[in-house]
């Protein structure tokens, strides 16, 4: 355990982290009819990520379409975002995931880079 | 005995200000955080290959998955099978790449290792624990027949995905 302690000291300051919240968003009625919404909870403290991509997927990964004020978001370091899902009442039973997926930029550098994406799933 | 009323209301009003509470709200549910704690460095050890391994001079990415609640995630993670970024390649690419447990908070999931399912280039592991797991992607591309790789700067990504379950 020591050990796991002087690690987070160590590398903590390098590492930055993705969060989407919550696991199981609950789909609700919105102010149109026929339109479900959901609104999910994106806090970016990956210096190296400006920008994530929403995405609504059913159970085999394929697209759903949904509404949402942009599908790329831009979001900076350290700061979180509420983002509304907007969903259609015929399409409920198809949509399982949303997810978040952090755009990386091309740097030009000689390094591995990487991806995160966070999918919660719709209850 | 106007000036003893307003001190005496100064002062009991001062101490409510005092003893008033400043709430702070927290709530613990279900949360999967992807950390990129290391990004990697390939390693040119021989004309032909491209390498995280340390013995060749990369440095092997390692990405930290944190869950506060066991059994609600799994953890995808695909090693390279493609650069992002490269000179113009005639001759493929061979890729080679393994996820492995680094660091782990809970004794536990160094079961993850035996646990976790590998197909193509990606690696599935159902996080059965809470805390946080530190997972070691090696990545290793080798260039037609020991051909030259041509010189320039290559990149690849490494996709780490936290999937509700």
């Amino acid at each position: 355990m020591p050990y796991i302690m002087l690690l987070m000291v160590l590398f903590g300051g390098h590492a930055s982290a993705h969060q989407f919240t919550p696991t199981y968003p609950e789909l609700e009625s919105s102010y149109v009819s026929g339109v479900l919404k959901t609104t999910m909870d994106l806090f970016n403290s990956r210096k190296d990520v400006s920008y994530y991509e929403i995405g609504v997927f059913d159970g085999e990964w394929n697209g759903v379409p949904f509404a949402t004020e942009s599908r790329i978001v831009k979001i900076d370091y350290l700061r979180r975002k509420k983002i509304d899902i907007f969903i259609r009442e015929s399409d409920r039973a198809k949509a399982v995931y949303i997810c978040s997926k952090s755009k990386l930029l091309a740097r030009g550098s000689a390094v591995t880079s990487i991806s995160s994406r966070i999918c919660s799933k719709i209850k | 005995m106007f000036k003893k009323v307003m001190l005496a209301a100064i002062v009991c009003l001062s101490a409510a200000a005092v003893a008033a509470d400043v709430e702070v709200v927290g709530t613990v549910a279900s949360k999967c955080v992807v950390t990129t704690d290391t990004s990697g460095v390939y390693g040119n050890p021989s004309p032909s290959v491209l390498s995280t391994a340390a013995v060749d001079a990369g440095v092997e990415p390692i990405v930290r998955f944190d869950v506060i609640q066991a059994g609600f995630y799994k953890a995808k993670i695909s090693s390279p099978n493609t650069f992002s970024e490269s000179p113009v390649l005639n001759d493929v690419v061979n890729w080679t790449g393994d996820v492995s447990v680094g660091e782990v908070t809970d004794a536990s999931m160094s079961a993850y290792d035996t646990s976790k399912i590998v197909y193509d280039n990606i690696t599935e592991v159902d996080l059965t624990v809470a805390g946080s797991t530190w997972f070691k992607v090696s990545s290793q591309a080798a260039y037609g027949y020991d051909k030259a790789l041509p010189a320039g700067t290559y990149r690849a990504v490494i996709s780490a995905e936290c999937i509700a379950k």
